[in-house]
Order: structure tokens, then C-alpha cells, then sequence
């Protein structure tokens, strides 16, 4: 509980705080412990509730809205909202536990990554239009849900998030992107602070299109769908205070745990995704100044299927097995889509509290896509001493 | 580095009243209005059957590099209204090959047409025989991605922003903070929506749809008509415009988000003019220098009187003209702000002000003057464009008129 050293002075935006419900509970310390023990999640998907192709799957234990939210303003409630809302709540209560609370009103954005919003409300929803008796026969509580930006609305709604409030439909990029975006909320003093994250929700609907649309080769294992959401804060940094900016820093008593150097995002235009991810990667390092021997440790996003075995053993090379090693783990918590990036990135914030070596060294993230999307970004990890 | 002017020199549209910048500056003089039966899904046994389609779209024109067969609607649109961004500010893609870009593409929907049409062929032979090539079609992303893989622009972010009916405003104001400050050479922005039959029941049970014409801010409007279309911006910073000699059609004075952190679909008065308050704040204008409102307008009870009030509290000396471009164009969803944009840089560059069509008495409750019916010749200085969406997501952005001097 200390401002950061000298030695330490950041000059990206830091992550001060997070917040996660993952396969592994709901909460930072569900989360972390889970990073710790370093246990599969996956388990049988019952046919009942989700009556879906999926034999198993990665779902957060007992995740029932109205049971985790209460009656109060769930009703209809879809996954993913529920999910986004929990997440928030999570936050906001460490933060108070920990005696620095987040404030909300105008001075906090919210930027949330997602695929689709909930594939499943889209589904009923025109799926009621076709089977009504008349082709309006839809349940308009539930419009609400079926578009993209519900999850960062509702969740505005719940905590008075007043500030701009953006969803980012990045897929699997999520993560990376929507750093980038609030990257650049905070330097144009467009908000003071910004909880950054994204979700997922596991569903058939989802289920259904993940099987026809994925691209993993004959005779592999089909990959088990993950789920869950995951919210960072986002804060100027407090070394250099910006002469347009006067009173947006990090809140001293928060401790940064991160700061975010660089991100490259782009697409591959040639047919050669893993070249297009080293460039990116090169060109994201060569924008932090940081060399590869610096950098910590490495997390690939782990794509089922060869595009995702190509960019590990990119970053394998890069950056030797050892850092690829401490990027692991996410994996466990199942192809987590648009939530895998900042999934990957918590598992490297959990992982690092728990080492003193990482201090002041680099984390590489990395994520590729079946569609050509590719997306890097490095980031300087501070000393956690003392935790939040 | 110290923020940078940044103007618009290039324009994309597609629209139920025209398709390219010429024959949209066209058809906005005229006050066109694009509302037609709807041909797009089957509309039998729906209460109203009109909605505002884009026609004369021929894919193959702009789509060149990618099969047709993996691109949805909103992509196809996408890639055809950034060719013509493109090819309206003067440039090939080749020269913005290498070059560090950004291209964000707002939508409410998505492939949500796709995603219609695959629930029904789910329907017919059950979920285990969808076509997987209809399948890859539906993540949102690919709404920027297909744009930058087409065009080969290898620098450049691709982008979505699923903010709602709001979504083409987030696309641009994202576009003029990384132009602005140097982050990108050019930004490629707007919006991209598809007819889509679920949104069209949503809204029709809602009740919330007009049977014939959308008349935004008349004392009988019946609500709004759904629509399509794709609106591009190419964004640089002036230098580079003056540099290369392009013709800007505008500058991008400013922007403002906010949210109201209220209703779920009711917009708040206060937090929207709160919106357009920070827009004017970051644009460095006042109230009294605002020439035009290119207001949200949907033709909605609630819209127009809530909106309508929120800007005559932000013009305390009387609201300026405020128009609705949605009595032309329908509500063309995440594109409708984008769309916003281009005819209020079209109204700035060309000097004259856009009707709201269809109108017969305006509201007494919504009191300002909606320049109805017949577009009106005006020197116009500086345009408010607003967007409001579901979920209080709101986006207002500022554009000038270019002139020299510094403002």
C-alpha cells in the first residue's frame, strides 16, 4: 500500500485492480487459487439445463443469475449480462474490502469485449418470431439482450458507470482490443479511470456454432467450450502527470500491478498468420523498448488447433520455454473466446504476485484467430508487495 | 505529442436513398425518402410490411479479393462503403498498405440476417446440418476484418464497436483520438447494419414502428421504420490532407460519450444533454456557434419529445435547425449516426441543410424547427450529430467546417 518507487514510474496506463468469474468461483481469490492449484475445469455438461452437443465443457460452477444477483432486477437476465454484472460486483467489493474503493459516476468508463453479445438471446428471440403465431409474437423484455451492448449497459445501469461505455466485438482480440480502446480514453481525458474486461457466456446456441464453425483438424479432440468474464481497472499512470489531463491519475492507495507499454493489432493479409504475428509482436516490442531476454514470461492464447500450436511455438522461440511456461494456464479454464485475452493476462497477474522474480520484468500476450485476426501486446509488471 | 486537426476527406455511404457521396448529397437536396416494402425477409402477417432497403447493391462491384460466399451483409456493405471512401478521398489502397491505420466499423446487429437465417434453416433440419460457411459468417469483428484483409491493409486495426444504435458515432469519435494523436496515419470509420428480421419484430411488437413513412418530431408520427445501409469516413489529420491536396469535405471538431446509467431502453433528458454538452466542450464551441442539429431522430413518441428537450436545455438562447435524417433513411441501426456524420460533413461543405421529409404539423411538444420538407440553402459553420442507443449509450459528434485559420 505504498506509491510506486521511483524506479518503478510508469508512463502507460497501469492495471491497479481485477476481478474475475472464471471456471474457477467467482472472485479474485476463487480465480487465483485456481492459477495456483492448476486444475482442469472442465466437467459433464448436463443435458437437462443446456441440452447441448457438448459432452463436457468449462462452465462456472452454479453460475445461476437470480441465485448470485438476487430477484432484484434479474428477471429475464441472460448469461452473459449476469456474468459482466457479477464480475463488476466482485471488483468494487475487493476494492472496498481492501480499504481503496472505486469510485463510479462520470469519471469511470466501462469497456467490455464480446463475440456476439449472447448468441442464445439472439437465437430465442427470432427463433420466437418463427414459430409465434404471428411473426411479431417476440418477447420484448428480452430485446434488451439480444443486442451486443447489454452486458456494459446493464451493468452501467447496476453501478452508476457514467462514463463512456463501449462494447468492443473483438472475438478472441477482446481483450487486447479493448485495452486499446480504453488506452486511448485515457489519454484523450475522456474518462478518469476505465474497468476493462470482457465476457463470455457458455451456451447451446454458442455451442452450436462453435462446432460448425471451427477449424481444428480430423481426429483431434474436440476443444471444451470455457466461459466467464474478467475486469481490470485501468488508470493513468501516477509517474508523469499529464499536463492536459490534471487530475486523472491512479488512486495512491491502489498499488499498479502492470503497466501497458504497447499493443499491436492487425490482420493477416498475405495467408501467413504466424509471419504477421511475429511482425506484430517485433513491432510491439520495438514500441516498449523492451528486448526479448527481458521478457518474463510469454502467454500465447491458446487457439485450439494448428494456428494456435504455430503461435506457441512462435513465442516458444522468441522467448524460450521457461517464459512460455509461466503463460500458461488459462488453457485450463477451456477456449474461453472473447474473454481468453484478459483471462490470459489475470493468470499472468496471479501468477506474478506469487513471484518475486517477475518485478519489473515484461509480459508478452499474444492472440490469433481463425479469421486472420492477430493481436500483441507487452506489458511491465510491478512489484505486488503487499497485494491490495 | 499535441493533438492534431483531423478532417474528413473521404466519404462511403450506402442508403435506401443512394448509394456513393454524389448521389447521396443528391437525393439528402431533394429530401428522398428510401421507404419501400420489404423484400429482404418474408414480412407476411407482419402489422407493417415497409422498410427502408438499400437497392442496386452489387457486391461484386467492391468485393474483389474475398469469396462472396464468406461474407454477410454488413461485411459486404462494409467493404464496399470503405472502397468508396477510398476512391472519394483519392486514395488506393496500396498507399495506405504500410501505413499504421485504424478501422472501426459500429454495428447494433452484426450478421444478425445471418444469424436469422440460420435459426430458420435450424428450425427445418435441426441444429446438426447448419451450413459452417453461414456459420463463420456471424462474428461481429468481421464487419472491420473483412475490410482490412479486401482492401490489404496490413497495418491497420480492425475494429468493431457494438454500441448499439449509437455505434457509427463510437466508431468515429475512436477514430479521431487515434488520428488526432498520432497513433494512426488514417482512420477508416463508421458503421455497417443489414436488414434483419429480428430487430424489425422486436421493434414492430414494441409498437414502436410507423405503418407508412417515419415522420420524426410530427405531432402524428407513428414511430420508425427499420432500415439498412453502411456509412465510411476516411479520417486524416490536416496536415496530411494538405499535404497530399485532397478535398475535405469537413473537420472533426470533437465528440462526447457518456451513458445514462438508467433505463434499459428509455433515454434520460439530462445525461443526453450532458452528451452533447462534453461533444461542444472537446470541440471547443459554444452553443451559440451550433448551426445544425443532425439530431438521433427516430420518429419514436418518446425519442423525439426526449431528445427535443435535452437539446433546447443545451440551447438556452433557442435551439438551432435540427433535422432528422431518419424520415429520409430510416433507422439504419449502427450505421444511422455514421450516415449522420457524412450528410452533416455534405451539409457543411455544400452549404445547405437537409429536410426532415414526410412532415405535416410538428409536435408543439418537441418545439424546434425540424427545416421540414424542402432542404434549405444555408452557409453553415458547424454541425452537432447525434446518437443515441438502447442502453443510454450516447455519442455526439462536432464537425466544421474547413477553413484555414486555427480555431
Amino acid at each position: 500500500m505504498s506509491t510506486a518507487p521511483a524506479a518503478q514510474r510508469a508512463r502507460g496506463p497501469v492495471i491497479t485492480a481485477w476481478s474475475a468469474v472464471s471456471p474457477y468461483g467467482i472472485g479474485r481469490a476463487a480465480f487465483t487459487g485456481g492459477v495456483r492449484a492448476g486444475e482442469r475445469t472442465d466437467a459433464p455438461v448436463d443435458p437437462e439445463t443446456w441440452r447441448s452437443p457438448d459432452e463436457r465443457a468449462c462452465l462456472v460452477p452454479d453460475f445461476d443469475v437470480r441465485a448470485v444477483l438476487g430477484k432484484s432486477g434479474t428477471r429475464g437476465m441472460d448469461r452473459v449480462t449476469g456474468l459482466a454484472i457479477t464480475t463488476v460486483r466482485e471488483l468494487f467489493a475487493e476494492a472496498e474490502a481492501a480499504r481503496c474503493p472505486v469510485p463510479a459516476g462520470e469519471g469511470t468508463a466501462l469497456v467490455l469485449g464480446t463475440t456476439l453479445g449472447s448468441a442464445q438471446s439472439q437465437h430465442d428471440f427470432v427463433r420466437a418470431s418463427y414459430e409465434g403465431e404471428k411473426p411479431y409474437d417476440v418477447p420484448t423484455r428480452q430485446m434488451p439482450y439480444t443486442l451486443m451492448n447489454c452486458p456494459a449497459a446493464a451493468t452501467a445501469i447496476r453501478f452508476d458507470l457514467k462514463g463512456p461505455n463501449s462494447t468492443v466485438a473483438g472475438g478472441r482480440m477482446s481483450g487486447i482490443l479493448a485495452l486499446g480502446y480504453a488506452r486511448r480514453l485515457l489519454a484523450t481525458g475522456r474518462t478518469e479511470r476505465a474497468l476493462v474486461g470482457a465476457v463470455e457466456e457458455y451456451s447451446r446456441s454458442r455451442a452450436w456454432i462453435d462446432r460448425h464453425s471451427r477449424r481444428t483438424a480430423e481426429g483431434q479432440p474436440d476443444p471444451r467450450l470455457g466461459e466467464g468474464c474478467a475486469v481490470l481497472l485501468l488508470e493513468p499512470a501516477t509517474g508523469e502527470p499529464d499536463a492536459d489531463v490534471p487530475d486523472a491519475s491512479a488512486d495512491p492507495a491502489r498499488t499498479p500491478l502492470a503497466e501497458l507499454l504497447a499493443i499491436d493489432i492487425r490482420a493477416d493479409v498475405r495467408g501467413d498468420p504466424t509471419s504477421t504475428l511475429r511482425e506484430s509482436v517485433s513491432q510491439a516490442l520495438g514500441d516498449a523498448e523492451v528486448s526479448p531476454e527481458q521478457v518474463w514470461a510469454a502467454t500465447s492464447g491458446e487457439l485450439p488447433g494448428p494456428l494456435g500450436a504455430d503461435e506457441r511455438r512462435l513465442l516458444a522461440e522468441l522467448f524460450g520455454e521457461p517464459a512460455t511456461a509461466r503463460g500458461r494456464g488459462h488453457e485450463l479454464l477451456g477456449d474461453t473466446a472473447a474473454v481468453s485475452g484478459v483471462f490470459q493476462l489475470t493468470t499472468l497477474l496471479a501468477r506474478a504476485a506469487e513471484d518475486t522474480e517477475a518485478a519489473d520484468r515484461f509480459a508478452v500476450l499474444t492472440s490469433v484467430d481463425e479469421d486472420g485476426m492477430i493481436a500483441s501486446a507487452v506489458l511491465r509488471l510491478l512489484a505486488q508487495d503487499g497485494g491490495s | 505529442m499535441s493533438a492534431q486537426r483531423v478532417v474528413l476527406t473521404g466519404i462511403g455511404v450506402l442508403t435506401s436513398i443512394g448509394n456513393g457521396v454524389d448521389e447521396f448529397t443528391t437525393a439528402l437536396r431533394e429530401g428522398r425518402c428510401g421507404a419501400g416494402p420489404i423484400t429482404l425477409f418474408d414480412p407476411t402477417d407482419f402489422r407493417q410490411q415497409i422498410a427502408c432497403e438499400v437497392t442496386d447493391f452489387e457486391p461484386e462491384r467492391w468485393v474483389r479479393h474475398t469469396p462472396l460466399e464468406e461474407l454477410g451483409r454488413a461485411s459486404q456493405f462494409s467493404i464496399a462503403a470503405a472502397r468508396m471512401a477510398m476512391a472519394d478521398a483519392g486514395l488506393e489502397p496500396a498507399q495506405l498498405r504500410d501505413r499504421p491505420g485504424l478501422v472501426t466499423v459500429g454495428t447494433t446487429d452484426g450478421e444478425a440476417r445471418e444469424l436469422d437465417q440460420l435459426v430458420e434453416s435450424e428450425i427445418a433440419d435441426g441444429p446438426e446440418r447448419l451450413d459452417p460457411t453461414a456459420v463463420r459468417r456471424l462474428p461481429a469483428h468481421r464487419l472491420a476484418l473483412s475490410v482490412v484483409r479486401e482492401l490489404g491493409l496490413a497495418r491497420a486495426v480492425p475494429s468493431v464497436l457494438g454500441t448499439a444504435c449509437a455505434a457509427g458515432n463510437y466508431a468515429i469519435g475512436d477514430g479521431l483520438d487515434a488520428v488526432s494523436s498520432g497513433e494512426v496515419d488514417y482512420a477508416l470509420v463508421g458503421g455497417s447494419d443489414a436488414l434483419a428480421r429480428r430487430t424489425f419484430a422486436g421493434f414492430s411488437r414494441l409498437g414502436l414502428v410507423a405503418s407508412d413513412r417515419c415522420r420524426p418530431f410530427d405531432a402524428e408520427r407513428e414511430g420508425l421504420l427499420t432500415a439498412e445501409g453502411a456509412g465510411v469516413l476516411l479520417l486524416e489529420t490536416l496536415d496530411s490532407a494538405l499535404a497530399r491536396g485532397a478535398t475535405i469535405h469537413a473537420e472533426l471538431l470533437g465528440y462526447g460519450l457518456n451513458c445514462d446509467a438508467h433505463h434499459p431502453t428509455a433515454p434520460d433528458q439530462e445525461s443526453v444533454t450532458r452528451c452533447m454538452a462534453l461533444a461542444l466542450a472537446d470541440a471547443g464551441v459554444k452553443p451559440a456557434d451550433v448551426d445544425l442539429v443532425s439530431a438521433h431522430g427516430t420518429g419514436t413518441r418518446t425519442n423525439d419529445i426526449t431528445e427535443s428537450r435535452a437539446i433546447r436545455a443545451l440551447f438556452e438562447d433557442g435551439p438551432p435547425p435540427t433535422v432528422a435524417l431518419k424520415s429520409m433513411l430510416g433507422h439504419s441501426m449502427g450505421a444511422a449516426s455514421a450516415l449522420g456524420a457524412a450528410a452533416s460533413a455534405i451539409a457543411l461543405s455544400r452549404g445547405f441543410i437537409p429536410p426532415t421529409v414526410n412532415h405535416r404539423t410538428t409536435d408543439p411538444e418537441c418545439g424546434i424547427d425540424c427545416v421540414p420538407n424542402e432542404a434549405v440553402e444555408a452557409p453553415l459553420r458547424v454541425v452537432m450529430n447525434n446518437g443515441l442507443a438502447f442502453g443510454g449509450n450516447n455519442a455526439s459528434v462536432v464537425l466544421g467546417r474547413y477553413e484555414e485559420a486555427s480555431r
